[in-house]
Formats: structure tokens, sequence, C-alpha cells
């Protein structure tokens, strides 16, 4: 009958709009009318009540970017970036605005819960049953308390990922100086982009990432960063291409990659480079710039008899070449640079010798200039003298700490916290048995001297046991047992590790549990968040809740507080003089009083008011190859020798170094892992890379995209069906291969395809893209889940970690995500 | 009465889809019910190989194919409201036509099989009238013009963010979200446009920046030759290319 009604309705309807004609005609032969309503109630404009607008700080990249919540009757429903915050200026990238997604995710976990399942594994229940959050505290503080009093307190480790700042990625290491364990906390930038920080402190003695002043910039060299996909601060950087990009002059773009991007894409030159090659390229604009005598000599240093010059195959004599803040260029270009011309890196990374000149000459001829880079360039095992290469270019056109060019970011005036460590700490924690042990990552010892952090080695030293095996294990904000590389690992050794996930989200490692301490949204926290490399002036924001937790979850900061409050001796009473979260931040605030920030924010009223607290301008300069102090009204105030070394050429000869003096105190482990001979290790210089995956015969990449950098929307079905331009939308993640290199295997345009490397294989579906060299697969990173929430779990294609081996530069701790080689094959 | 227009610069464009993901969260729109949406295009072949990219909002036209069509009088162009087209919920019947006569593709029907499985409308059921009711709910509701959630069985569009921009004060050339006094009444795709990429005023208005962008920059309006006529103008070296060609099966992606 309803059938009978709906013809009736739709002859009807076509006949009153019989004068539509031709248009109307033409729909005429569709099946089935869903649609034809009968009447409802008409429905006018009704706005409904009060909207409040508080600010946040978006948490989905580590960009920082300022944001305003907007929630009526008390359901936040929209996000904007904040106008006043100087990251965000009112905009946000594609993810900012999903913030409200995460907060109302329906697969959230509601509170803590225990494991009634002992067995563990991908396909197994976990058998989550809810508990009280007192009965959780006690369970884990009994737990680290027993493992204290057998005095194998360094059994228990603390893994975080993205930390924001004091209240929590800070809040840990004294967790481990009064409980007594080196690992608190183990961080995850070596599986993130320690590459470039170790590529800046082996040249410029700043173990950072950088701060850029894109306002000024003439000319952009991009290698390797996704800078219009996943580059940080993001948001902000599109800001300033928006500028660059129409601002007198503009800024000229050439951008070096493995594949077609939109940063690609909408360069002025885009280059496509074998991977794991950059640093090849780089030596050979390097070359240019010197050969053609395009080298900043007030910064760089010159000859000193006028008519000499840098001949290709020729060396100079050091004695004619008078250095000022480049260090041991001479030896650099004998040693090294003379014969990496053009012709020798077309050889080698596959560009074109012309287009090596051209861009030389430009980026040589044009200031201010800056060559930028990230893991494209240093996720190889070469990848820190990739680096090294890349940002010796700044130092040869005079970027550095120049206006348009590249300085590095200063902290924030937090005021001390009321309690010292070293008043609470009894004897076990000074001078206990743990105090023998290594870092279960073996950072610092002769297996990694130089690195920051190993996390990706530690599943497989607790299966080892080497040096010893974990008993408990904390996560906060990190998933290695899916992000990894070889995570099958990480699914193998933490079976038999107590595990404490504390995601609001029931990911991966979560599905591994024995206790979830669920922490709050961002959305629903107050935590202190101090800029991320941005402009390099001082820089705070808060973030504060816009609606009370909706379900019973805590944020870590006061978890870890609980967790300390109930351990054994003094260190308790550290906790309880911490008291919680909110006081903790109400100290560091306190140290805007004596340093009132530009916006007039001088404590945590005003913080929480105005979401940041910063003062500008960058307090050095350095103007023709000499170096200032702002002095109040201008860069008036030359700086010493010492005052350069102390705050910004913080190398062993107080310069830039392109003989690196940190790497030449680790020479014997150079030339042991890396067959460089010791006396060159210094050098800034070509190193062929070592890939990954056996025999396979094509290049794999993995990078991040717009929609999803650090892999957070992964269960926000509106995310997945705009996933663009390189994973396809409408919810399809793709494989890119160039249509040659498919076709050679008998592989279709949307074919499903096994992607195979010697520790394993995943499938994908298949997308034909020209673009790209027909040596690299494309496949983008985090996707693949098979937890994660409902929208999550289960989606194709298969996780691009599962092929990847666990390789890593040896210098940096770099894990190599980019440095596989597969062999492709229809499924 | 204010003639609202919206100038997209395709050389300041990203393709990051920020517009995309604001009006998704402002407009509460279903999993791939992307009133606005940006297209991406491949050619060409390594090393020289092209990708371009289209922010495509409603254009708003002038001369709407949709509104012809329409059998109920569901959509129509409101000049008191700058010119913009609205879907009243009240009135449509869901029949399409204006899905068909769209030369633009804008227009949505989200009341089928979900784009995406599991069905986020199972997860959020529909409430007083709506076709699913998600905790992150706009506050404004305006069946008459097709603002708020839908309620099952009609046709869904970009508004402009009437819902903002009617609140604009009386007389203003531009609604430029770097001024503090308008913010709140520019469209959400274009207010977060990080390299403000977007433009929003009146281009009844010469004195307009949008006016003077289209002017200066030799806006272009696609698929001119329908006689649509839109109120969207793109900029930039991609602006004129042949939007909405069928993809090439074999050659392209």
């Amino acid at each position: 009958m309803k059938l009978f009604q709906t013809m009736i309705n739709r002859r009807r309807f076509l006949q009153s709009s019989a004068a539509v004609g031709a248009s109307a005609g033409a729909v005429a032969g569709f099946s089935g009318l869903p649609g034809l309503m009968p009447a409802r109630e008409a429905r006018a404009q009704t706005p409904r009540g009060e909207t409040t607008i508080t600010k946040n700080v978006c948490a989905q990249c580590p960009a920082r970017c300022g944001i305003d919540v907007y929630t009526t009757d008390g359901r936040v429903h929209a996000i904007y970036g904040t106008s006043d915050n100087p990251i965000s200026n009112g905009k946000l990238c594609p993810k900012g605005h999903l913030g409200s997604y995460f907060l109302y995710d329906p697969d959230r976990f509601k509170g803590p819960m225990k494991r009634t399942n002992p067995k563990k594994g991908r396909d197994e229940d976990p058998g989550f049953v809810p508990i009280s959050w007192e009965e959780a505290l006690d369970t884990v503080a009994e737990r680290l308390n027993d493992l204290r009093r057998r005095e194998e307190s360094h059994r228990f480790a603390m893994f975080y990922g993205r930390g924001w700042g004091s209240s929590d990625a800070g809040i840990q290491y004294p967790f481990g100086e009064l409980y007594g364990t080196p690992n608190a906390a183990i961080g995850h930038s070596s599986m993130c982009a320690d590459g470039s920080k170790k590529a800046k402190l082996a040249t410029d003695g700043n173990n950072s990432y950088s701060s850029y002043d894109y306002r000024n910039v003439n000319y952009l060299l991009i290698m390797g960063a996704s800078f219009l996909e996943a580059f940080r601060p993001y948001n902000n950087v599109m800001q300033m291409w928006g500028h660059m990009r129409t601002k007198t002059p503009k800024t000229g773009v050439t951008t070096v990659d493995v594949r077609m991007s939109p940063t690609m894409a909408a360069s002025d030159r885009a280059l496509y480079i074998k991977p794991g090659t950059d640093g090849a390229f780089a030596l050979a604009v390097a070359h240019v710039i010197l050969t053609e005598g395009l080298w900043d000599r007030e910064f760089v240093g010159d000859f000193t008899t006028p008519g000499r010059q840098f001949v290709a195959a020729r060396r100079i004599s050091p004695a004619t070449f008078e250095e000022k803040w480049v260090h041991g260029l001479a030896d650099w270009w004998n040693e090294e640079l003379k014969d990496r011309t053009p012709e020798w890196a077309e050889a080698v990374t596959g560009i074109k010798a012309d287009d090596i000149r051209r861009t030389g000459m430009e980026f040589g001829s044009t200031r201010p200039a800056v060559a930028l880079f990230e893991r494209g360039a240093t996720g190889h095992s070469n990848g820190t003298y990739n680096g090294m290469a890349i940002h010796s270019l700044n130092a040869l056109v005079g970027s550095l700490f120049a206006e348009g060019g590249i300085g590095y970011q200063v902290g924030p005036s937090y005021g001390p916290l009321p309690v010292k460590v070293e008043d609470y700490q009894d004897d076990y924690a000074r001078d206990g048995a743990w105090k023998q042990q290594p870092r279960l990552d073996m950072k610092g010892t002769d297996r990694w001297p130089m690195v920051s952090n190993m996390m990706q080695e530690c599943a497989t030293n607790h299966l080892n046991a080497d040096p010893y095996t974990l008993d408990t294990a904390m996560f906060y904000y990190t998933n290695p047992i899916w992000s990894a590389p070889n995570p099958q690992v990480w699914e193998e050794a933490l079976k038999n590790v107590f595990i404490i996930d504390t995601s609001p989200f029931p990911g991966e490692t979560a599905m591994y549990a024995d206790i979830v301490l669920p922490d709050c949204t961002y959305l629903e926290r107050t935590q202190d968040v101090p800029s991320y490399p941005f402009e390099g002036w001082p820089m705070a924001e808060l973030r504060t809740p816009a609606v009370e937790p909706i379900h019973d979850t805590k944020m870590y900061g006061d978890v870890v507080i609980e967790l300390g409050k109930r351990i054994e001796g003094p260190m308790g009473d550290y906790y309880r003089e911490l008291g919680n979260l909110d006081n903790y931040i109400r100290h560091l605030a306190a140290g805007f009083a004596d340093d009132p920030g530009d916006n007039g924010v001088d404590g945590f009223d005003s913080w929480k008011e105005k979401g940041v607290w910063y003062k500008k301008p960058y307090q050095w300069r350095q103007i023709r190859g000499e170096f200032y102090e702002w002095d109040g009204q201008r860069y008036g105030r030359q700086m010493s020798e010492e005052e350069v070394k102390e705050h910004l050429f913080k190398t062993p000869s107080g310069k830039f170094e392109v003989r690196s003096g940190f790497l030449e105190q680790h020479a014997d482990y150079i030339e042991r892992e890396m067959g460089i001979p010791r006396d060159r290790a210094g050098l800034v210089q070509w190193v062929e890379p070592i890939y990954t995956g056996g025999d396979g015969d094509l290049h794999f990449v993995t990078p991040k995209t717009p929609l999803h950098a650090e892999g957070r929307g992964a269960n926000i079905p509106q995310q997945m069906m705009v996933h663009q331009p390189i994973v396809g939308g409408r919810g399809t993640v793709y494989l890119e291969v160039n249509p040659q290199t498919a076709r050679e295997r008998g592989i279709g345009n949307g074919d499903r395809v096994r992607i195979i490397s010697d520790i394993g294989s995943i499938e994908a579906e298949c997308r034909f893209v020209a673009s790209h060299r027909p040596d690299t697969l494309v496949l983008p990173f985090e996707f693949g889940h098979w937890a994660q929430g409902r929208w999550a779990k289960g989606r194709g294609p298969g996780n691009s970690s599962e092929i990847t081996a666990n390789k890593s530069d040896p210098i940096s701790g770099l894990a190599s995500y980019y440095t596989g080689k597969v062999r492709l094959e229809r499924a | 009465m204010a003639k609202w227009g919206m100038v997209i610069d395709l050389d300041k464009c990203t393709g990051c889809q920020a517009c995309t993901t604001a009006c998704s969260m402002e407009n509460n729109t279903l999993p791939g019910e992307t009133w606005q949406d940006v297209l991406y295009y491949n050619a060409g072949e390594n090393p020289s190989g092209q990708m371009k990219w289209l922010p495509r909002p409603c254009m708003q036209c002038e001369n709407p194919s949709c509104v012809h069509v329409c059998p109920t009088r569901a959509t129509y162009k409101d000049p008191d409201a700058g010119g913009i087209v609205f879907v009243d919920w009240n009135k449509c019947i869901g029949c399409k036509y204006c899905m068909i006569a769209c030369p633009y593709g804008v227009r949505f029907y989200a009341d089928e099989k979900p784009l995406i499985e599991p069905d986020i409308r199972d997860v959020f059921p529909g409430e007083n009238g709506q076709l699913w009711s998600p905790p992150y709910q706009n506050p404004e509701e305006d069946w008459r013009r097709g603002i708020g959630i839908q309620p099952a069985g009609v046709v869904s569009k970009c508004t402009f963010c009437y819902h903002k921009v009617r609140h604009a004060p009386e007389g203003v050339a531009d609604l430029d979200e770097d001024n503090p006094e308008v913010k709140e009444y520019v469209p959400a795709c274009v207010r977060t446009c990080a390299p403000k990429a977007r433009y929003f005023g009146d281009l009844d208005n010469p004195e307009s920046q949008v006016n003077q962008l289209i002017g200066d920059k030799h806006g272009v309006r696609l698929k001119d030759h329908t006689g649509n006529k839109p109120q969207v103008y793109y900029l930039g070296a991609g602006a004129g290319i042949p939007a909405f060609t069928p993809a090439d099966r074999e050659n392209d992606a």
C-alpha cells in the first residue's frame, strides 16, 4: 500500500510540474522515490540557548593552535581559531574543526576499567569491567610499591607520545627520580622527527626544531617536509603560504620530494628525488653556491686574496680562506664538496643536473632564503648527514638568526614549583639499585650514544631481557603496539607486561591493558601548553575545559599526582604538597607576574581568559654577519662571540660547523656503526642509504596527510569521507602507483594488491597516479587499525608499519620509516 | 539589500579542506554530505605531472537551474537574503530534480544508504523530526531556509551560512574574518581559510573587496555558458580549468 501511495504522489507531482519540461523528463525514469514524504509540521527559525566561548588549544597535532570552543546548553558544537592567538590568528587546518567529534566519539572509554581476560592478543576481548578510580589507582600503586620493595622499580616504564607541557609530560620526570626508575619517561621522539633535531645539534648546537620567519623570506627550498600537508605549525604555515605567494616580491618555492603532493603541486619547481638521497642534492646545491660565488661572505667568510674562487675538483689552501661564522669550510670543500657536482648528484638522485644548478643559482642569489626539511630527508640510515647537508645551505646564504631566516624557540617565564625533588627523595630514590640500571631503550649507552629516546627498541629489548624485562608499563598519548615500525614485535612483547593505558579512546594499546585510566579529551582539560618551535619568541598557552568531563575520566597529570600520593615514603608527601593539577598550573602562571605578556597576561586568571601568554620580539638577530640583542627599541646591542656561543651557536667552536665537533666526539661509534673513517666523521657528507625490506624492487613511502597528521581522526566518519588527495576520499584509502609500474605487474587501476617486505605483507586498493616516480609506491601512514573504535577498526588498507623494518639512523636514532623497499603483486 | 558573493583565489588555496570540515561542523552534515568539498585532478606524467584542486561550495546562482525545476517551490532564491538559494524543508518532497538540474553537483540527499558504515544515524538517532541528532548541534535552526539538521526525505545544500550572515550589519561591503566586528557573521569556510584564499562580500557594492579582486584579478565563474551566473568567482592561474570533466578511467586516477 505504501508503494501505491508513493506512486500516486509521484504521478500527481509530475503532472503538476509539467512546465519543467526536459529536465523533469530526464529524471522520470529513475526508480524508487524513497524521499517522497507526506506534509510535515512546518518549522521556522528557532535559535536555542546561550552560547559561551572558552579558550583551548587544539590537540590533533603538535602545532598548538589557540581555539575558541563554542558551547551552548552544555554541548560543544563549534571550534574556530582564536583571533588574537599568534599561531592560529582565527584560522584552523582541516583537523581543527573536528574537535567536538572527539569529545562525543561514541566509542570513548566511559571510566576506569580492569581486564578480566588474562589472555592478550589482537583477537582477544579484554573483558573490561568498570571499577572505581580508587580501586584503579590503588591497584596500580600497590603494584608499584611492591616493585619498589623488591628493588626492581626500574622495571616500571612510562611511555609518552604527544606531551603538551609541564603539567603532563613534565610531571613524569620527577616521578621517576622519586620512585626510582630511569624509564620515566621514554618519549616518542625517535619515532617522530629526531633526525631534524640531531642534524641541527650537529651543525649549530641546538637540539631542536627550528623557528622560521616566513613573513620575510623570499625563497624556500623544501625537502621531504610535506610543507602543505603536515609540517608544523600546519595552520600557521598555510597562513604564511597565502602571504608568501602574494607578497612583493613573491616567495619562490622549489620543492624536492619523492612523490606528488599538494606541496609539490603548488610549488614553482617540483623535483622528484630518489628516496634517501636528499643529502646528495643539497651537497650539489652547496657546490653550485660556492663555485658560482653566491655564498654570503659577511656570514661565511671569504678568501683573503681577491680573485680566488672555488673551482670544481680543485682543492683550496685553507690558509687562503678566512672563516667567519662557518667552522670547517675549507676542509668541507677539500674533503667533500669539490667533487659534489650537479652531474654527480644527478646520477645519485635522479634529478637533472640542470635543475640542480638552477635551484642552486636561485637559492644562492635570492636573500633571504631558507632550506627546510623533515623526515622525508631524515627517515633513513643516513638521515642526520642528509639533514646536515640541507641545513648547511642556510649557513652558506647567511639565514641563521637573520630576518627572513631561521632561529630557535625560547621557553616561557614559568614560576617555580612549591616543592623540590631532592627534598623528597629517600635513600632508595637517591642511591638505590635502580641507579645502576640503564634505560630500557639503552639511550646514552654505547649502543645509542647520541639519541634522545629509542622507544622503538623497547619491545625487542624486553623480549631479549637485554638489559632487563619490563614488569609494568604506562602509556600516555602513544600507541607503539600499532604505530612503531614492525609493531608485530610489540604485540608479542606486551603480552606478559602489566599495561596501564591512559588514552580516552579504545586504541590497540588499550586492548592489551590490564588497567585503563582514561584521560579527558582536550576540550575537557586544564593543561599548560608552551609553544612548539614557531617564531622563536616565548609563548605559552592554556587549555580551559569547555565542559566538565562528560564521562568518569581524569586528566593524566592528576593521575600521575594521585599515583604519586600512593607511593610509600616521602614521595607521597611531594605529591600531597603539589595537591592537584590546577594548583600545579597556578604555580607555573605565577611566573608571569614578573614578566607580563604582550597581551597583558600576568597570572592564572588573565592566562585563562586570553588563553595565551607571549612576548615578542625574538631576542637576537644576525645582521650582515654580526649578532645583536634586542635592547627594547631595536636590535641595538652587539653580542660578543661568547654570547653567541652561549645563546645561539652552542657548538664546540661557537660557530656553525660543517665539520661537526659533536660528531667528532663520537667518531669511534660512527666508524663502527656506519663505516665512515673516524677522521671524516664530523664532515657534512654524502653517505649511501641502506634500504630495508630485503629484495624489494620498489621504494615504499608512507606520508602523513592534512587530515591525519598524527592519525588522531581514525574513528571520525566525517573525516574518513573527505580524506584527500593522496588517500582518495569517499572512505577508501589507496595505494598510489605509477601506471607503468602497475601494468608491468599485471595490475589494473582499482585492483587489490599486496605489498610485501621481508617482515610481512599488507593489502590495499591500487590507484594510478602517473605523477609519482615509477620506482616508488605511496601509501599514507596511520591507517589499518585493528582497534580504536567502530569506524576505524578493520578498515583497509593494511598498516604500513607492519612492513616497515625497525631500523634507525645510528646517530639520531630516528626510525627509518621511509627507507623500506617492497615488492608489489596482485592480491 | 546586499548580494552576497564569494571569491576563491586558487593561487592561494592549498587544498587542505579546512573549508570542508568547518562546513561539516558548522552545519552538522552527515559523513559525505559535503555541502562544501574540494575536487582534485591529476594530469601528466612523472616528472612533469600536475595536480590541481577546486574547492566547491554552492554557487548561489543568479539564475539557478535548481529553482526552475523544483515542483513544489521548496527551493528558491531569496533576494531579501543576499540572493542565497535555499531549500525550504517544510516544502521539499525529496524528488531530487534540483540535484540533476544543478550543473555544479552541490546538492545532497542524505536519506539513503549511508556512505560509510556503521551508519552514524543509528548511533545518534533522530529526535524531534530530525534525520539524526548528534550531540554537537549548532543551536541555530531554520527549516524554511534549510538551516539545521534536516528531516528525513529532503535535499540539503550550502546556505552561505545564512544563520551567521543574516546578522551582518546593514550596508557592510565585506564580511572579512580579520575584522573582529563581523567575524561571527562570516561563512565558516571563509572564516577558517588559513591562506586566506576566500573572500566574502557584497557583489552589488562596487567598493567591496570582492568586486575589487574580481576586477583586478579577472575573476571567472564556472560553467558560465550554462547561463546560471554564479555568485562565486574564482581567481588564479588554475581558475579557468574545465571542472567536472569525467575521469578517464584508463589513464587518470
